[in-house]
């Protein structure tokens, strides 16, 4: 479990990371980016372009980070509203697009 | 067409130890990679980072490591096939592969060891200026003279971008480095240098535009705070926008993937004879993907595919202190 997006990225969605990542893991949700556990190889090159700083390693993480961290495996290991199966791993954010819904931690956090 | 007795498919770390060891034991070899440049992901995505966890160096530069790891391959003087992509497989009716690269070059062998790392390596396409490519638009720099007397704009804001700016700064006539952010990711120093360099410096700063008749000739900029469109004189674009991976026609290997990794088992086979791999690419119960763990899976790649290729041939290859190069 490598990198991921906290709550900083809820409805700002800036997408630098996106342009950085090698091997598009970091998929779009309806209010933040969410990057796939299984599929992100760890280099890094998403965290420094992040004007927001919401992306951190999970070997740094904070007590309050975690709920986020298990969120972002979330959104890929359980069904998201609306769907009767998990996305699992897609091979390429591109392939599939905006996902258009979020976890729940996501749906419910205000910004 | 080339006859060897081993092709290691990946020419990054694992890939360039694995070039050592079959040398080592005496096969004759040959190590492809699409990219231009040896070094894998070290090279692509991070040659100014120093790594800790090789074992018998405190701390490596990135591209330091490779240095060392291209010295210790060249030893035994393997058939380099470097900016060409391993395509199709075919097996031959005596049992040996034959590999077709996209380039229309064959490799014909008795073992392949793929060490593809995450896949793959493909340059991020520039938004526009696509159709000037190879005649302005280039995204490596092979030949740094070519830039001799060039109008050169480099686009990008990594170690790549800034080495280029770097490197044609004292040959070209003129050198800008645009970047759509104002922060660089390159290493510290290289900005530092660039600044002090004669190189312009245009951030938060895009390519919008492209224009020339045979060739490029002219580029506009657009500043992405305020929009302002500039012209500059330009005859040159290296694009370094960075790299997206992908395991690409290794798909059509008949090979076991699971979540872009190849599965193996303890001797580094695919199951597909002839075939093994070694490093990131590879996936098994309890695999770490960390350099020295690749190394060893290269070490047992090579030696297994030596034996199975020829079964008088002893597993164990000797100490390399008892057979000096």
């Amino acid at each position: 479990m490598p990198f991921f997006i906290a709550g900083d990225c809820l409805d700002v969605l800036d997408r630098s990371c996106t342009e950085e990542c090698p091997v598009d893991c970091i998929y779009q949700g309806e209010r933040k980016m969410y990057i796939n556990p299984r599929e992100c190889i760890d280099c890094g090159a998403c965290e420094p372009v992040c004007p927001v700083s919401a992306i951190t390693s999970d070997l740094r993480i904070s007590e309050a980070e975690v709920p986020w961290r298990d969120d972002n495996a979330a959104f890929f290991a359980e069904p998201l509203p609306g769907r009767d199966e998990p996305l699992g791993s897609p091979g390429g954010a591109a392939k599939i697009g905006p996902v258009g819904a979020d976890t729940p931690l996501a749906a419910r956090t205000p910004v | 067409m080339i006859d060897v007795d081993l092709l290691v498919v990946g020419a990054g770390p694992a890939g360039l130890y694995a070039a050592y060891y079959a040398g080592f034991r005496g096969l004759r070899t040959a190590i492809i990679d699409s990219l231009p440049e040896p070094g894998g992901q070290i090279s692509a995505l991070y040659p100014e980072k120093m790594i800790y966890d090789i074992a018998g160096f405190p701390g490596v530069r990135g591209r330091e490591l490779v240095a060392g790891l291209l010295a210790q391959a060249e030893a035994f003087s393997p058939a380099w096939l470097l900016g060409q992509s391993a395509h199709h497989l075919e097996r031959l009716p005596d049992g040996r592969l034959r590999v077709h690269t996209i380039g229309g070059e064959t490799v014909t062998t008795r073992s392949i060891v793929i060490a593809g790392g995450i896949g793959t390596f493909t340059p991020r396409p520039l938004p526009v200026g696509a159709e000037f490519l190879g005649r302005g638009v280039d995204y490596f720099v092979t030949d740094p003279s070519a830039y001799a007397g060039e109008h050169v704009l480099v686009v990008g804001g990594g170690d790549s971008a800034l080495d280029w700016a770097l490197t044609l700064e004292p040959i070209a006539e003129s050198v800008t480095l645009a970047h759509r952010r104002p922060r660089f990711t390159a290493h510290q120093s290289s900005v530092a240098r660039l600044h002090a360099s004669s190189a312009i410096v245009r951030t938060p700063c895009v390519l919008h535009e492209v224009h020339g008749a045979e060739s490029v000739e002219r580029v506009v900029l657009r500043d992405t705070t305020g929009g302002e469109l500039s012209e500059l004189a330009c005859t040159r674009v290296v694009a370094a926008l960075g790299f997206t991976a992908d395991l690409g026609p290794l798909r059509d290997w008949g090979l076991r993937i699971a979540d872009r990794h190849i599965v193996v088992d303890s001797t580094m086979s695919t199951g597909v004879p002839g075939i093994y791999a070694a490093g990131d690419i590879t996936d098994y119960p309890g695999k770490v993907r960390l350099i020295s763990v690749g190394f060893g899976e290269a070490a047992l790649a090579v030696n297994n595919a030596a034996t199975a290729a020829n079964p008088a041939a002893a597993l164990f290859p000797g100490h390399s202190t008892e057979t000096a190069a």
